[in-house]
């Protein structure tokens, strides 16, 4: 049996058991949702490690480029690479096309610190890790979103009531859609505005943001079901594909498999139930 | 009449479990029996179609894929129709993955399209770069200085023995960014880390649920169109002439929305009437 067909086999039993949740909690999701986690946390620690820690971290701070099996840094790096994996520290240094960069020594630092949360004596030390990377990120976002969210989209609101358009037209420029705009922008916006109670004028104002507003989060829930749906056609569409003859007919198979253990396992649970009460 | 009445409430009662199983039948049946629905492209797909035709031919465009097997069924079919459309017109195209999930989707895409389909050279017509982890602090890399975030491909391979890498400093020396995106880091961070400040015409697709929140850059200029989700797909791929799995996915997609409009009108008028008794009583 090929690697294709037993990956398809259980591709089929893990949508399958995901998809029991829909009748009720039971064994087979609780199987997959603990793989799923498994997996995932597995997955996400090795590819972090391999294609940035290894070759990022480690690659600036022993190079192969400036190797010295004589030097103390390199010592180290040998014994490193005696005492752990020489995978992950290769003889004479490591090629990732980085020169030497000591102020690595930084983050590699903070990064340990980071992990020494795991002891509650020491969990104040994950505090410098975390204060850096919040800091980092702040600054980082903050001119991101000036930029982009707060000047981008306040020239892009600036609507034009001038020039060549059409008063109506269902997509592209008029005047129609430009008041539009306007009117569901600036309502939207008061709708937010707390400073004052939303009584008179403000209040009816507000309220037409409200109805804007809604109108958003109906086409936001139109998209979400769409979403949901595109991805139960694809799912469906493998599933049929694994339930041909060159798969064994896997999909057809677990489905009833399934089933059966369900039916067995609702029936085994009831008489459980009865017997307790 | 009150027998109808009587009907309908209780039918707004029925256990959830009855409609998944109508969903799934009706999801299903058009995979196996197509309806060939007339599928017509919106104008913000139509945008990004002409953003990509009207590129100069060996132009360097960079692809990035920022989704996984849970959004694949969305946004695979885009990524391969702008990978088939590129490849067609003569593009050069560089790949990079801010989701370690990108990665893997990426090498699909680029065994079908690039090596089987177009028989495309690594090195010369494409390159993989690979995922990074660090969010937006890759994209600010890619912005400032690739090669001090990219040393090596996803092969392992050194970016300086890359052909098509000579002369590839930073952002700017690229035509155009495409960015297939499900979610954070994806679009939003692109447009604000790239595109708006450095001028790179960017276009996007994105899963359906994404797309409010992407459209307001779409309208004010910042983003060339935008592919909606599986639609957006089917759009994309009915306007290049190749028909694949955004356009068989969209029978099923119709019918199924037709079908949940149907049980949202059923469910609001069961409510009403529900209420409506219990007034009188």
């Amino acid at each position: 049996m090929s690697a294709e067909i037993i990956g398809a086999w259980i591709a089929v039993f893990l949508t399958f058991a995901i998809f029991s949740y829909l009748y009720k909690d039971n064994p087979f999701y609780k199987i997959a949702e603990h793989i799923f986690v498994g997996v995932s946390a597995g997955y996400w620690a090795s590819m972090f490690f391999w294609t940035q820690i290894q070759p990022n971290l480690f690659g600036r701070l022993w190079p192969s480029s400036e190797y010295n099996d004589s030097g103390f840094w390199y010592g180290l790096y040998d014994l490193l690479g005696t005492v752990t994996s020489s995978a992950v520290f290769p003889a004479g240094g490591i090629d990732k096309g980085h020169g030497m960069h000591l102020i690595y020594l930084i983050p590699f630092a903070l990064g340990i610190m980071m992990l020494l949360s795991v002891h509650s004596k020491m969990t104040w030390f994950a505090r410098w890790g975390i204060a850096y990377t919040v800091g980092m990120a702040a600054g980082l976002r903050a001119y991101g979103f000036l930029n982009s969210n707060v000047i981008g989209q306040i020239k892009g609101s600036a609507v034009k009531f001038s020039g060549d358009m059409p008063f109506f037209a269902m997509i592209g420029d008029s005047y129609f859609n430009s008041l539009i705009l306007i009117v569901g922008t600036i309502s939207g916006l008061l709708y937010f505005y707390f400073s004052r109670e939303h009584v008179g004028l403000l209040g009816k104002v507000s309220r037409l943001g409200i109805y804007f507003l809604m109108i958003s989060f109906g086409a936001s829930f139109g998209f979400a079901v769409m979403g949901r749906i595109s991805l139960l056609v694809g799912r469906f569409t493998r599933l049929i594909d694994y339930a041909r003859v060159e798969y064994n007919y896997a999909s057809i198979w677990m489905f009833v498999i399934m089933v059966i253990v369900l039916a067995i396992w609702a029936f085994k649970s009831k008489e459980g139930k009865e017997a307790s009460a | 009449m009150k027998n109808l009445v009587d009907t309908i409430i209780r039918l707004g009662h029925v256990d959830r479990r009855y409609i998944f199983v109508i969903i799934a039948v009706v999801v299903m049946l058009p995979l196996f029996f197509p309806l060939n629905l007339p599928i017509r492209a919106t104008e913000s797909t139509r945008v990004v179609y002409e953003s990509l035709e009207n590129l100069e031919p060996n132009s360097k465009v960079l692809l990035s894929f920022e989704y996984g097997p849970s959004t694949k069924p969305e946004i695979h079919p885009m990524a391969v129709g702008v990978l088939r459309h590129l490849f067609r017109n003569g593009h050069k195209v560089y790949v990079t993955c801010l989701w370690p999930d990108g990665q893997f989707m990426a090498l699909e895409a680029l065994q079908d399209i690039a090596e089987d389909e177009f028989h495309m050279n690594y090195g010369t017509d494409y390159v993989l770069l690979g995922f990074r982890p660090g969010n937006e602090a890759v994209v600010k890399g890619i912005v400032s200085d690739i090669r001090k975030m990219y040393t090596v491909d996803a092969h392992g391979t050194l970016i300086d023995e890359i052909p098509m890498m000579n002369g590839i400093q930073n952002i700017n020396d690229f035509d155009f960014l495409f960015t297939a995106s499900a979610g954070y880091p994806g679009t939003v961070e692109w447009v604000q880390y790239a595109a708006d400040p450095t001028g790179v015409p960017m276009s996007t697709g994105t899963t359906s649920i994404q797309v409010n929140e992407v459209m307001p850059y779409v309208q004010s200029g910042q983003i060339n169109g935008i592919l909606a989700g599986m639609p957006g797909a089917a759009e994309y791929e009915k306007l290049i002439d190749r028909p694949g799995i955004g356009t068989s996915g969209m029978d099923a997609q119709s019918v199924a929305h037709l079908v949940i409009v149907l049980f949202i009108i059923f469910g609001n008028i069961s409510f009403f009437l529900e209420r409506q008794r219990s007034k009188k009583y």
